[in-house]
């Protein structure tokens, strides 16, 4: 699996992994747990212990089209969206925020 | 900032709204939180509903935030209106019912004010752009700041909720309940247990009588990267049935609305983007005649669904136990049983071996308790889950796929 950060995401922090080795049978959201709390602790480590945020919207988009289901499995949602190459590539986000000048 | 300029919209969206007719003329139904209208036959229900809602707007002239902060909040506030839209709503459902209408007075009306329009005057009070209102755009705003978004600084949906459930926790008189249901799953337990909680001797404690606080339900998503999936365009326009529906919070990309009620393709919303001026709080407690028309918008505006932000927020209010219950199952039922892609997932009780995030959310001391140990001397084990019985741990260099450096994996297991 090859987890990315949204090219314009601007609140989350860089994971210094992007390929990950995954049993089949872990869930969506057991894998959203890892990715979460993995990209927290390397915020954390960078920014001398500065304060985190859990209430951070957190978001795995599969393909870049839709947000991964937390009950599947990593196999079902390897079978229906991997990539021709084999790989399925997953995207993290938060939200975008709202304003204008 | 102080003398911004009267800005009506940028877009030609809500200029689409003053022309002949605010609503499409068809054969589809209106669905308008919960209701439902035809816009043949009952045009002018659906407009008395359609302008009985709070629109709240930015404004220019209030006092300073935090003293020296910004006098306007033009250009940065229109997500945090669009949550005060969200809570003003509950709270006329909660006290007012969704068959209140707002009756506009004129200035030689004699009578005295009824019971609800006293209520609605002391509703529309917890809004005002004064640093001790409640849900004051001052509050919302420095609570922002105590959460690491400095004043003025533009906010998403799940931000203001998450400003917004705690701003409730201080607003006694409607012993709201907020929830705010991350990753996309809502967790019936924990919100049960939040509606049931009571305080005594300064403890957090099951209510003993089963009393149930109203909940507002804000779920926060991503229905996309750049672009919403036109996959989840039909179950967005279902969440206007809902009766529990208090529409969803969004926008276009940087430019946030109010999303209250569909028509065929077509969203309507309450748009924040005009600047007035601010009202006078002197004549809103002292003048009965109060001219309160500037929190109200005459004319639906709309736009195509496919418009959408990918980043929103849906909304619904419970007013009771029940009320949820039934929630739960329509949502099941309508947008979960048989979804290919759910909007989101209910779920009993949180998974087992999934952190639970909110546990020290409320509380940065006890961050030294996260549930994860890092091992030292090897920086590059980590161990999850500390207090499951299976710890989860990415191991670095473990398995190599090919001999060459770039192939190297983390493992997960």
């Amino acid at each position: 699996v090859i987890v990315e950060r949204f090219h314009k995401e601007k609140s989350l922090p860089v994971l210094d992994k992007t390929k990950f080795l995954v049993p089949q049978e872990l869930t969506m959201s057991q894998f959203v747990t890892i990715i979460r709390y993995e990209s927290i602790l390397k915020f954390w480590t960078k920014r001398n212990r500065m304060q985190i945020n859990p209430n951070q919207a957190f978001y795995l988009i599969v393909n870049n089209k839709s947000m991964a289901s937390m009950s599947k499995t990593l196999a079902e949602v390897y079978r229906e969206n991997k990539d021709e190459d084999g790989f399925l590539y997953v995207t993290y986000a938060s939200q975008e925020m709202f304003g204008y000048f | 900032m102080d003398n911004t300029p009267i800005v009506y919209g940028f877009d030609t969206g809500t200029c689409s709204s003053y022309e002949s007719i605010d609503f499409p003329y068809t054969e589809e139904p209106v669905w308008l939180l919960g209701r439902q209208y035809s816009v043949i036959h009952q045009l002018d229900e659906l407009r008395d509903d359609f302008r009985s809602k709070i629109w709240i707007t930015y404004r220019r002239g209030f006092s300073a935030i935090g003293g020296t902060g910004p006098t306007s909040d033009y250009g940065w506030g229109c997500m945090l209106r669009c949550g005060q839209m969200v809570v003003a709503q509950a709270l006329i459902l909660k006290h007012l019912g969704r068959d209140w209408r707002w009756t506009p007075r004129s200035q030689d009306d004699e009578r005295e004010l009824s019971e609800s329009e006293l209520l609605y005057f002391r509703l529309l009070n917890l809004f005002l752009d004064k640093k001790n209102s409640p849900y004051s755009i001052h509050q919302i705003a420095q609570m922002g700041a105590s959460e690491g978004k400095p004043v003025g600084q533009w906010f998403g949906p799940n931000t203001i909720a998450q400003a917004l459930k705690k701003l409730s926790m201080y607003d006694h008189w409607n012993n709201l309940a907020v929830h705010v249901a991350l990753d996309n799953v809502v967790i019936i337990n924990e919100i049960k247990q939040l509606c049931k909680a009571e305080k005594r001797n300064g403890q957090h404690i099951l209510s003993p009588k089963g009393n149930w606080k109203s909940l507002l339900l804000f779920i926060p998503l991503r229905l996309g990267l750049t672009e919403i999936n036109p996959l989840y365009f039909k179950s967005l326009k279902a969440i206007f049935k809902f009766q529990q529906s208090l529409g969803i919070i969004g926008g276009r990309p940087n430019h946030a609305l109010y999303f209250i009620g569909v028509v065929e393709n077509q969203l309507l919303y309450l748009d924040p983007h005009t600047t007035q001026p601010i009202v006078d709080y002197e004549e809103f407690t002292s003048n009965p005649l109060f001219d309160d028309s500037s929190y109200h918008q005459e004319t639906a505006a709309r736009m195509d669904i496919s418009q959408l932000d990918p980043s929103i927020a849906l909304c619904f209010y419970c007013h009771t136990e029940s009320d949820f219950d039934n929630w739960c199952s329509l949502a099941y039922n309508a947008l979960i049983d048989n979804e290919k892609q759910p909007l989101f997932e209910i779920s009993k009780e949180r998974p087992k071996n999934w952190q639970q995030a909110t546990s020290f959310s409320d509380n940065t001391q006890s961050l030294n308790s996260l549930d994860y140990d890092l091992i030292p001397g090897a920086s590059n084990v980590i161990t999850l889950n500390h207090h499951s019985k299976e710890p989860f741990t990415i191991l670095e260099d473990r398995i190599v796929v090919g001999n060459d450096s770039d192939e190297e994996f983390e493992l997960l297991g």
